[in-house]
């Protein structure tokens, strides 16, 4: 079998599927004072679950196909003769609202399992299902799905909360595998900054193994492998031996400084999506957080966060990182993921359109909001913003000005705040890299981000396979453009970093130092192994490499 | 309030995707819409009763209408119908 790796790391254990605990409803009928606030508990509820529904549907759902089920699933909750009945069996049954639905739902059921027409009644898993998804809801059950869940067994789910990843790896869990999910889900992102092996998408999954059966896991390829040839197996086996002890290794580093051979300091930093990161962040001792993006509080949901709202989010998160710094990127995203919110035009090519600080600055209230709460938050004076999609420093300027009245208006309102924030330039755009000059002279850091600076400066799109032979992190357009930065930084007085994954990535580590990159954020999960790879570089030697690089290249011209 | 019967000619009959469209369409209009098949009647922005018509390839369904933007909602429907739902 296989699916899409999302974590990698190879496990080999016994397989135990957990699925979903029984509902037990304990309230039946109610009293006819009860009638009114039940039926405001049932409106309630439903709105909540619709909200998780499009929630699901904007970061969960992978294919079309599940985009499908969930909005199928929105209308079966949104039908009006579904809503009537189930107040009318409130109202004139006295029926508590999880009895309610439970009939509601047994009936209708009934009626598709006795349909003749097997395509029309395979739909009562739909109903099952919503039924289902709104009585936990109402029951607000809580159950502990890991309870007889034994150590390193891999663990086998339709699909798996966030929260609940954090579980798995706390409770040493060889490996994780779920037969929907997609690459980006939060779940996969703990799974991937924790190191737990973990696959998702997987067709028919459930169906095909059984509880105790051994399996390979390998994270790596995505493979899913049962009942494997003792061959096989003696390799996998020589695999995650490795693997062991390189982890073992790595755990030796966490308290070594990060610096080469010969002394040159690399700060170390992570990257981070959500929150639930930090504690990953925490136990390998990276140096702060070099990126952390704000999208999650904007993706999929039904409204803007508030200032309120966000301030939380970065005040616990600096807290969390103190006393080393925080490093927030202001949103990122293509009109795409906010056109719902904002009101967004249909773009024809989004990567070259209204996305990063060209929305922000286009909806300056937005952009306020979020750089106010930045500044709230900054308490311990630990916190950096900085500001991705710069293309020249006519966005500097303009960014300084929308500072100035949020620290006006912070000042009007008696807000609290720390007034130095300081401020980078992401470079991720050939233009900002070209006059990196002019920007770095009004930045207090540049951070690279090589993602799209590789897309941008070769015209390759990193997702496109077709076209894959044309995606060269090193090549030498790019590294002319990481080495034209990290001079003009240093010429400025400033530090820059490196936040793309090109950071992480071994081959490149040693270029990237000869090149005077000072710091390096990457995901915690590989956090250590970058570290390994710094503490094995020589500077001198690093720098010379890339003289020689270079040369070559001047020879050529 | 207007009338008329229709006849199902895609394959596979009113399934899941089908039944999403005739509904989504039908909320739009503030009209009211049933439709009848054999001694069923149900409401057309119910999902749950446009899918529980079990409406197979050949049936035949009387759509009734009835309000302000009636006419609107019977030709949008209509026009489900005889575009097969997109399908085939």
């Amino acid at each position: 079998m296989k699916g899409i790796s999302v974590s990698n790391g190879v496990a080999i254990g016994r397989v135990q599927i957990v699925s979903k605990p029984k509902l037990e409803i304990s309230k039946k009928a109610i009293e006819h004072h009860e009638i009114e606030p039940e039926i405001e508990r049932f409106e309630e509820n439903l709105q909540q679950v619709l909200g998780d529904i499009d929630h699901l549907i904007e970061n969960i759902a992978h294919s079309k196909d599940d985009k499908d089920i969930l909005s199928t699933h929105k209308m079966i909750l949104q039908d009006p003769e579904f809503i009537k009945k189930i107040k009318k069996l409130i109202n004139n049954e006295l029926l508590s609202l999880e009895m309610a639905i439970k009939i509601h739902f047994t009936d209708i059921v009934e009626i598709f399992n006795n349909m003749e027409n097997d395509y029309f009644a395979q739909r009562s898993s739909d109903y099952e299902d919503v039924a289902y998804r709104l009585l936990s809801q109402v029951l607000q059950q809580k159950t502990d799905f890991l309870e007889n869940v034994a150590e390193n067994t891999i663990l086998i789910m339709e699909n798996i909360s966030p929260s609940l990843v954090t579980k798995v790896f706390a409770k040493n869990i060889g490996g994780l595998c779920t037969e929907k999910g997609s690459k980006n889900s939060h779940s996969s992102i703990i799974a991937r900054s924790m190191n737990l092996p973990m696959i998702v998408n997987i067709p028919d999954l459930l169906k095909n193994v059984k509880n105790g059966d051994l399996i390979i896991v390998d994270g790596n390829t995505g493979d899913l492998i049962i009942s494997a040839k003792e061959e096989l197996l003696l390799k996998y086996n020589g695999i995650l031996e490795t693997e062991i002890l390189e982890k073992e290794h790595l755990q030796k580093l966490i308290d070594i400084p990060s610096e080469t051979r010969d002394g040159k300091r690399i700060k170390l930093m992570s990257n981070i999506e959500i929150p639930q990161e930090m504690k990953q962040v925490l136990s390998v001792k990276s140096e702060g957080v070099g990126l952390f993006r704000t999208e999650f509080m904007f993706i999929g949901q039904t409204k803007l966060p508030s200032e309120n709202e966000q301030y939380e989010v970065y005040r616990e998160i600096a807290e969390g990182c103190y006393p080393e710094d925080l490093t927030i990127r202001t949103i990122d995203v293509g009109g795409d993921k906010l056109s719902q919110l904002l009101n967004i035009e249909h773009e024809i090519n989004p990567n070259l359109g209204c996305r990063g600080i060209r929305i922000s600055l286009r909806h300056d209230e937005v952009f306020k909001t979020q750089i106010k709460a930045i500044y709230r938050a900054n308490i311990k004076g630990n916190i950096k913003v900085m500001f991705p999609m710069i293309s020249s420093v006519g966005e500097i300027h303009k960014v300084r000005q929308i500072m100035q009245e949020c620290e006006t208006e912070l000042k009007r309102d008696d807000q609290d705040f720390y007034p130095n924030l300081k401020i980078g330039a992401m470079i991720e755009i050939p233009s900002a890299a070209i006059t990196s000059d002019m920007i770095a002279k009004e930045c207090d850091f540049l951070s690279i981000g090589t993602n799209d600076l590789v897309q941008y400066t070769l015209a390759v799109d990193r997702d496109n396979s077709s076209v894959e032979e044309y995606y060269q992190p090193s090549s030498q357009a790019v590294l002319r453009l990481i080495r034209m930065t990290v001079r003009n930084a240093h010429k400025a007085k400033i530090k820059v970093a490196i936040c793309g994954e090109m950071a992480s990535e071994k081959k490149y580590i040693e270029l990237l130092i000869g090149l005077g990159i000072d710091e390096f954020s990457v995901s915690p999960g590989r956090l250590l192994m970058v570290k390994n790879e710094i503490l094995n570089v020589n500077f001198k030697d690093a720098e010379s490499l890339d003289e020689r690089i270079f040369c070559a290249l001047e020879e050529v011209e | 309030m207007l009338r008329k019967t229709v006849e199902i000619t895609n394959k596979l009959g009113m399934h899941a995707r089908p039944a999403t469209m005739i509904v989504k369409i039908a909320t739009r209009f503030r009209s009211e819409f049933k439709i009848i098949k054999d001694n069923m009647e149900i409401n057309g922005k119910s999902i749950m009763g446009v899918m529980t018509l079990a409406a197979e390839y050949g049936s035949k369904l009387e759509l009734l209408v009835d309000g302000v933007d009636e006419e609107h909602l019977l030709n949008e429907i209509s026009e489900l119908f005889i575009s097969k739902f997109g399908e085939e």
